[in-house]
């Protein structure tokens, strides 16, 4: 896995029968994205269950690791199992959690709120880890009056604001924000990701949290702390908890500037998807330096392979 | 490769600068502001050799002469006015900050309109505030008892139809807007059908399975400023047509990070909007407004002057003054706005005006005697 960016690196290679059964034989654990890999909005894709299963027969451990910040670890828990797979709490490591982790792994004071601009996982994680965050969705509904006289009020206690992928962005929340950054000393500015689309339903791609997140710094003219991928902030928390060496680990995903980076960064093998924003020419393109060690067109690739 | 959490991480996206190759020049994104203030430097310096006016030409060289272009000269505090009065053909003035803070004119400003036209000076606005047209400026100034013509009026919203103009942009295109009526009026002046503006602020979108949203394949450009009924329809459908419609052009009236939309604080501005389109589209817009010279361009091409003599008087550094010093046009930071003086003076700040002064109605009181 060379990062060395001054000689290109070796292009990816297909998934196999030839490296199917030793990309197995070397990695312990697999850790799944879940936009676009796993499901694309709330439809499942095909022959996810079969592949989870037969890697967990097989030994595997299983971690799913997703920028999507609108659930809390438990939501995703929930979302999983109403797609008809089992998969705990404690194997999701969504970048809603992450920045309640962050706050707390940095001593955020407790008695300074946090303001968001995102979804009610960002809200319960924040919660979960003994912080208030105001905004979140309820702020979906506020609009904002232009006159001589109305000054626009924010909470000068606010000592964080926390911006995810936002379907109800609004000038409210873009206000609110922006001032607590500007405004309120010693504000910190945290970006749950900055994935530019996603696949927020099965048939096309909406825009993701990268957008919210470039229109906070469109306003406050400052840099994020991002805390999800590619930042490899969450590795901690996975490496605590399941001990395993991270090049005994495989990062499964359909992004290369995140997913792909992510793995890369942390020292993982790293396996490509062609089932969510990604197509064979953005990975084939020279403009692209990011080649995972492996790609292929979906998860369930891996079970085709092993039972043929 | 990548620091670890306290890294923002924009390098990994790609920043294909998107605009057509004949208007690169006007490509100017904020992260470029050095590039930019180097860029101004140069061309002032050729524009002060070639100024003929030797009074002022002598003072300004002395003062702002540099060898290098980052080491950018400071600002002098405005001594003489009369002396800038006289050395200039033309005044460019910035509105929010230099004329009027929200909806209330700033002391003096009248008067000293007044004096400048006395003196025979040409006046011209051109303000980054895409909510109005050309037309409802005018209004504006005549709500404040200020005698302005239409035509002396340079908003945005007017340079985003003058571009598409300029570059032959074809009618039978539509143009979507994530922005106010300003921009819809002078497209419209201009001749050209537009989708989206105020009212896709009322339109929903629900993530569901089998949701889809569909765009107008015959959108040739997306046009985004300063949109206060912004929302997430808006963001996909410029994004869409951006990103699968051949050949779209992603234009933006403007960057400005915060504007005074009313008198008594900072309201978050059209960077904000574009912000939000850069990162979805992982595309650089092309810039109409202050600090790119597309305006500067177009108006010293309409009324035939030479940017040498040119003042542009404004209260932002990073649009005005640049806007000026890129156009080579003296320049002038009134402090009346969203600047103060320590701004001017941090040690971070690279972007020098020629002078300053706390409003534009010094000009009344700083004569040539009390020096």
């Amino acid at each position: 896995m060379g990062d060395n960016k001054s000689t290109p690196p070796p292009p990816s290679q297909p998934l196999s029968l030839t490296n199917v059964n030793s990309l197995l034989d070397s990695v312990d654990c697999f850790l799944f994205d879940c936009d676009g890999v796993i499901w694309k909005g709330d439809t499942l894709i095909d022959g996810v269950p079969q592949t989870l299963e037969m890697l967990r027969t097989k030994g595997k451990k299983l971690v799913f690791v997703t920028n999507n910040s609108t659930k809390s670890r438990k939501q995703y828990a929930h979302k999983f199992q109403s797609l008809g797979i089992h998969v705990t709490q404690e194997e999701i490591f969504s970048s809603s959690f992450a920045a309640a982790m962050y706050l707390k792994v940095n001593e955020f004071p407790p008695e300074k709120k946090v303001y968001v601009i995102g979804g009610e996982g960002i809200i319960e994680e924040l919660k979960l880890a003994g912080f208030t965050g105001i905004g979140g969705p309820e702020d979906a509904k506020k609009t904002v009056q232009l006159k001589a006289n109305t000054l626009f009020e924010h909470d000068k206690s606010v000592g964080a604001v926390i911006v995810g992928l936002d379907p109800h962005l609004n000038y409210y929340k873009l206000q609110y924000g922006t001032l607590c950054i500007r405004e309120n000393p010693g504000c910190i500015f945290i970006a749950t990701n900055r994935d530019a689309t996603g696949n927020m339903t099965d048939l096309q791609e909406w825009p993701g949290a990268g957008c919210m997140v470039a229109a906070i710094c469109g306003s406050t003219q400052k840099e994020p702390i991002t805390v999800g991928k590619p930042s490899t902030f969450l590795m901690d928390f996975l490496q605590k908890q399941y001990k395993i060496p991270t090049d005994k680990m495989c990062m499964v995903g359909d992004r290369l500037d995140t997913d792909i980076l992510f793995g890369q960064n942390a020292g993982c093998k790293t396996l490509l998807v062609l089932s969510g924003v990604t197509n064979m020419s953005t990975l084939q393109d020279p403009s692209n330096h990011i080649q995972p060690d492996i790609y292929t067109n979906q998860v369930s690739d891996i079970f085709d392979l092993l039972n043929s | 490769m990548l620091a670890v959490v306290s890294a923002g991480v924009p390098h990994t996206y790609f920043n294909r600068i998107s605009s057509p190759s004949s208007s690169s020049s006007y490509s100017l994104s904020i992260n470029e502001k050095k590039i930019n203030t180097r860029i101004g430097w140069s061309n002032r310096m050729d524009d002060n050799i070639n100024n003929n006016n030797n009074k002022m030409m002598k003072k300004k060289t002395k003062d702002v002469f540099v060898t290098s272009a980052s080491a950018s000269a400071s600002a002098q505090p405005l001594q003489d006015a009369d002396a800038l009065i006289d050395s200039v053909e033309t005044f460019i003035f910035d509105c929010d900050g230099v004329i009027w803070k929200g909806d209330k004119l700033i002391d003096g400003v009248p008067q000293t309109l007044e004096l400048l036209r006395s003196k025979g000076k040409r006046l011209v606005f051109v303000t980054n505030n895409s909510t109005k047209s050309r037309k409802q400026y005018g209004k504006k100034f005549e709500t404040l008892g200020l005698s302005v013509n239409e035509e002396e009026i340079f908003a945005s919203s007017f340079a985003a139809a003058a571009y598409l103009q300029s570059i032959d942009f074809p009618k039978d295109k539509k143009i979507y807007v994530i922005g106010e009526e300003g921009i819809l009026i002078e497209l419209e002046l201009a001749g050209y059908s537009y989708l989206g503006g105020p009212e896709d602020g009322g339109k929903k979108i629900e993530l569901k399975p089998g949701f889809y949203m569909e765009h107008d394949k015959d959108v040739g450009a997306v046009v985004v400023g300063f949109d206060r009924y912004f929302n997430y329809y808006k963001v996909q459908y410029g994004t869409l047509c951006v990103r699968e419609n051949p050949g779209c052009l992603f234009l933006a009236t403007n960057r400005d990070a915060v504007t005074h939309l009313t008198d008594a604080q900072e309201w978050a501005g059209g960077g904000s909007m574009v912000g939000a389109l850069v990162g979805s589209t992982q595309r650089e817009p092309l810039v109409v407004g202050k600090p790119s010279t597309f305006m500067m361009d177009y108006l010293a091409n309409k009324f035939g002057i030479t940017k040498s003599q040119i003042c542009m008087v404004g209260d932002r550094l990073d649009t005005d003054i640049l806007f000026g010093q890129n156009g080579g046009c003296k320049t002038l930071l009134v402090l009346s706005g969203v600047t103060s003086l320590p701004m001017l003076q941090n040690p971070n700040n690279s972007i020098q005006p020629d002078f300053y002064t706390n409003k534009i109605s010094d000009f009344l009181s700083l004569k040539a005697a009390s020096v």
